[in-house]
């Protein structure tokens, strides 16, 4: 299996531990994720709100260079993920607005031709890999680690457009943290939204937010897992900030499947985190 | 500023009539007028919550009265999150976050942007990406055994933002 893999800004430029944890997995399950030349930011959901057509063309841009290249769309960001499907989507279906963004990339020589999806890395996990294929790899099984599971909002809306698992009761991050042998719990709130996205308006509210799930967390679980840059620092950053010293380990969906699958834990980049999660370690049963 | 939560007299003019035609204009805003404020939007939404001059229903309200000022007035539109709980719940599909983004659009267009987010894009505009991704970045990425960041071709992310007229509207901020 070959791959398109759009990393997003975000996870580029500082989160390397969630980059090298998604490669290393990949590589371990056989999937090839090749490198997306000349591409650039998605444009993110906030130029989304700004202006439609530059918003779509740069997402248009990013996904030719995916045609050109004949593969399907990787993401690990849940915006980057809304993003380019939303555009692929909107793009496909309407012929006007395509002749339009055309129009603009005519410029750059490009032309968006809708011949590529775009998957979150963990979609393709599950449809594209399934969950059997997965547990059949897992050589390191958890035993007694429970998981506050964090979907994050994009990966799942809007609904009409990414048309994938539920948004109001998903199964997808939850069965991929069952298949490594821990328990991906249900707790309150669950499915509420980190509010990353006003962390440079109103970061008090964003801090607010993340302490209050990361206090039920705790009740619930050993560790949070996330599949979303934005989401990952809102509850990593979120416990720096407070007064009390942060005991929430929060961990990319990859690096616990890679523990699980026999990867070391710095391979995953897990000493970047700035939570110390090395307590997961204790849960691994060889 | 006017704050949303301030009573105030809401009187309807004519440029009041236009504003709310801008808004349904715009793709995704078009249910504006199927909102009969049940208060779902604002029940359910996890700024609102925390956040008492962000309103969605009183947003969608304001809207429908084209009150300009009070909504494009202070951070009111800049403080959704985006997480389209209010899309997902609206018993009427009247898809708020959309009525804010559209409301976002226009605040543009009269030159009125949230410095956050001017700042995040004028680095695309600079850099093609949101942070700038550096040579310190990239000692790093190579640190983590991970190829340098992809290089963006910034002619042709200049050439979109010029073409599309995005350019022209960030220099019209004030």
């Amino acid at each position: 299996m070959r791959y398109a893999f759009f990393v997003g800004c975000t996870t580029l430029a500082r989160l390397w531990g969630y980059e090298a944890s998604t490669r290393r997995v990949a590589e371990k399950l056989g999937v090839e994720l090749v490198d997306m030349p000349g591409s650039s930011c998605c444009g993110t959901t906030y130029l989304e709100t700004l202006n439609h057509l530059t918003a779509l063309t740069m997402a248009a841009r990013n996904i030719c260079i995916a045609e050109e290249m004949g593969l399907d769309i990787i993401t690990i960001c849940n915006g980057c993920t809304e993003v380019l499907t939303k555009a692929n989507k909107v793009l496909k279906e309407d012929p006007g607005l395509r002749a339009e963004v055309n129009e603009v990339l005519a410029e750059t020589g490009k032309r968006f031709k809708g011949t590529v999806k775009v998957k979150h890395f963990v979609r393709m996990l599950k449809e594209d890999i399934g969950l059997d294929e997965i547990k059949a790899a897992v050589n390191h099984l958890f035993k007694g680690l429970r998981v506050g599971a964090h979907y994050g909002c994009h990966m799942l809306k809007p609904s009409d457009v990414m048309l994938y698992d539920d948004p109001e009761a998903p199964t997808t991050l939850d069965e991929l943290i069952d298949v490594t042998g821990a328990d991906s719990v249900s707790y309150p709130n669950k499915l509420e939204c980190c509010t990353g996205p006003i962390m440079g308006i109103r970061e008090d509210v964003t801090w607010a937010v993340g302490l209050e799930k990361v206090e039920i967390v705790k009740k619930y679980a050993n560790i949070m897992v996330t599949a979303c840059p934005f989401c990952y620092l809102t509850y990593e950053r979120c416990q720096l900030m407070a007064e009390t010293s942060p005991d929430v380990p929060v961990v990319h969906y990859p690096q616990l499947l890679g523990l699980a699958l026999g990867l070391e834990y710095e391979k995953l980049g897990l000493e970047s985190n700035k939570i110390d999660a090395s307590r997961i370690l204790d849960f691994v049963e060889v | 500023m006017t704050e949303l939560t301030e009573a105030k007299e809401i009187r309807v003019s004519q440029a009041d009539a236009d504003f709310r035609r801008h808004i349904m204009k715009i793709p995704g805003a078009e249910k504006l007028m199927l909102c009969y404020q049940c208060g779902t939007c604002t029940a359910d939404c996890p700024v609102a919550m925390r956040v008492k001059e962000f309103r969605p229903r009183q947003i969608a309200r304001l809207a429908a009265y084209g009150q300009k000022d009070r909504l494009l007035g202070g951070d009111t539109v800049w403080l959704c999150a985006g997480c389209y709980t209010c899309y997902e719940h609206c018993p009427e599909q009247v898809r708020i976050s959309e009525i804010v983004s559209a409301l976002r659009k226009l605040a543009l267009k009269e030159g009125i942007i949230h410095p956050t987010y001017r700042a995040l894009m004028k680095s695309i505009a600079e850099t093609g990406y949101i942070y700038e991704i550096d040579d310190f970045q990239n000692e790093m990425r190579e640190d983590e055994e991970l190829p340098p960041a992809p290089d963006p071709d910034m002619d042709e992310v200049e050439a979109i933002m010029r073409k599309t007229g995005f350019l022209d509207l960030m220099e019209g901020d004030k």
